[in-house]
């Protein structure tokens, strides 16, 4: 698959499954010209013997905690968003068929 | 409006006319996306904390802010119909500190904008220029805040989202040390760049409110057990010995004198008062490469972040044959084209054959930046520079071309304090034109004190303090 082609961009799309419009897809060759020169910009950066930065801050603020229950929901309020709920619930087509 | 003029008036008067106010001024700002009644809040007060600095305070909160029972969209289409089963812990705090919220606020969808162009209810004006943007993505609270509806509202930045709106409605916008706000119930955008922030109309009000904000959360696990100081106890503008850095690769690229002489006058000032005033230079490579490295993790990041919006549990469902089709129609319809394409560059940083050489690549560079943003840091109390370049800009009207210094470092410097974490606000500088713009001061992490102080000395020398649009036009 060529790189940036109409299929490229509609493949990395549906990756994370959604679609583009045709037009989408042209936009975003045109924005992947600026793109990729700013991306180059990184590789003038010698980071050789450098770790990965995940977050701002590498000292612990994670633990543990205790293996009770806390912090219920009810069920009633589990479904309250969803779109579609029969028996408690959420209904979407046929999986298996 | 500041927190002083409400505690003049009656509590509800004052909400009721902070509620009329962002009524009326919806033609004006389309600020707005849900308006919430005040009448059960004001009763519930005698139960509140009568001696918190936002007891009685009408604020509005930003539309990704988790609100129990209210709408809370995101600005997005996909969760338009979205109500949450619980507050947000900043809800919870803003409530339990005897706030009154007057509504929720438009931001660009999911956060991932900074015009404030791409939300689902249309475009925010700014209240000086309804023509021009607001800045974004927390541009519908900055665009209430100037206006004078609110002395207070909630914001996020994970790129400067509090800060550039800020600098372009002409107020006080505050993005605190990362962990130091709660980010629990707040709908994400890049994890490892989110902050909560806030808007005020002057830095004694802003100094007060991060005491009510901040704080550990059990529930929000990259919260700070950092104490809390008494910032607005502490607010203390004598700059005197107080070191300045004065981020030059900024200023050089700031084309508009009346911005730069602004600046220099009040350097000049501060060094009279007797800070010690001293430029300082990062890499030019490295501050080129700040928005190109944003792009890579803030997108890469959010492609994760919202992978659970598919229409399945909650948000808007598109109709489909199949499981797959209705996650990929509920998603191509739920999110506007720009989020999509956003997606599309996660998607891309993502993909296993650019894993190494960008995505990786970003995150190293993240370090090799915020490394040398230390060493400067560490020689100084605070470093400063113009919040942005230029006054806010009209719809797609460009500041600078995609690979100049004016794009790239004036317009983007502000990504230091999400990359490093630290304290960083913004602040009126000048009016231009009639339109204002900001002055961008960051700390060392966890020095909000410094920053606040030094804040409040800008604030004297340029007398933009309470400063709002006011009328309902």
């Amino acid at each position: 698959m060529e790189k940036f082609s109409k299929e490229y961009f509609r493949y990395l799309a549906n990756q994370i499954m959604f679609d583009l419009s045709d037009q989408e897809i042209e936009e975003l060759q045109e924005d992947f010209k600026t793109l990729t020169k700013q991306m180059e910009l990184l590789d003038k950066i010698d980071t050789s013997n450098v770790d990965e930065m995940i977050y701002p801050f590498e000292e612990d603020t994670v633990y543990l905690r205790e293996d009770v229950v806390n912090h219920e929901i009810t069920q009633e309020e589990a479904l309250q968003n969803a779109p579609l709920v029969k028996n408690k619930m959420i209904v979407v087509p046929k999986v298996v068929k | 409006m500041n927190f002083n003029d409400v505690k003049n008036k009656d509590i509800k008067t004052a909400c009721e006319e902070s509620l009329s106010l962002a009524k009326a001024s919806q033609a004006k700002l389309n600020a707005v996306v849900s308006f919430v009644e005040v009448e059960q809040q004001v009763k519930e007060l005698s139960n509140k904390n009568a001696n918190s600095p936002l007891f009685g305070v009408p604020i509005v909160l930003k539309d990704n802010v988790s609100t129990k029972g209210i709408l809370t969209s995101a600005s997005s289409r996909i969760l338009s119909n979205y109500i949450p089963i619980y507050d947000a812990t900043i809800t919870k705090k803003l409530k339990e500190a005897g706030a009154i919220v007057i509504a929720k606020s438009s931001m660009d969808e999911l956060g991932m904008g900074g015009t404030n162009l791409n939300a689902y209810t249309g475009k925010v004006n700014n209240p000086y220029d309804v023509n021009r943007i607001s800045g974004g993505s927390s541009g519908g609270s900055a665009a209430l805040v100037a206006q004078g509806v609110v002395p207070f509202a909630i914001g996020t930045d994970t790129g400067d989202s509090v800060r550039k709106p800020a600098s372009y409605c002409g107020i006080v916008g505050v993005k605190p040390t990362y962990g130091r706000i709660s980010r629990y119930g707040i709908i994400p955008y890049a994890s490892s760049l989110d902050h909560v922030g806030y808007f005020t109309t002057n830095v004694s009000d802003a100094s007060s409110a991060l005491e009510v904000l901040a704080g550990r959360d059990d529930l929000d696990m990259t919260s700070s057990n950092q104490e809390v100081q008494a910032y607005s106890k502490l607010l203390d503008s004598n700059v005197a010995g107080k070191k300045i850095a004065i981020l030059v690769n900024v200023q050089e690229a700031i084309e508009d004198t009346t911005i730069t002489n602004s600046f220099n006058h009040i350097m000049n000032t501060l060094k009279e008062k007797g800070a010690i005033v001293e430029e300082v230079r990062m890499n030019d490579d490295y501050m080129k490469a700040l928005l190109p490295t944003y792009y890579v993790l803030s997108n890469a990041e959010a492609t994760a972040n919202h992978s659970n919006l598919d229409g399945v549990r909650f948000g808007v469902r598109e109709e489909g044959a199949d499981l797959v089709e209705i996650m990929i129609n509920s998603r191509t319809k739920g999110f506007s084209s720009d989020v999509r394409k956003r997606f599309v560059i996660g998607s891309y940083s993502l993909h296993v054959d650019n894993q190494e050489k960008l995505y990786k690549k970003a995150q190293k560079v993240r370090r090799v930046i915020v490394d040398e943003l230390k060493t400067i840091m560490n020689k100084y109390d605070v470093i400063v520079a113009s919040s942005s370049g230029t006054i806010a800009p009209l719809p797609n009207q460009k500041c600078g071309e995609d690979l100049s210094v004016s794009h790239l470092v004036a317009e983007n410097h502000m990504l230091l304090g999400n990359f490093s974490g630290f304290p960083s606000m913004s602040l009126p500088q000048v009016m231009v034109n009639k339109m204002p713009v900001g002055i961008s001061v960051m700390a060392k992490a966890f020095d909000e004190v410094n920053m606040f102080n030094i804040a409040k000395a800008i604030e004297e020398i340029t007398g933009l303090e309470n400063i709002v649009v006011g009328g309902d036009e």
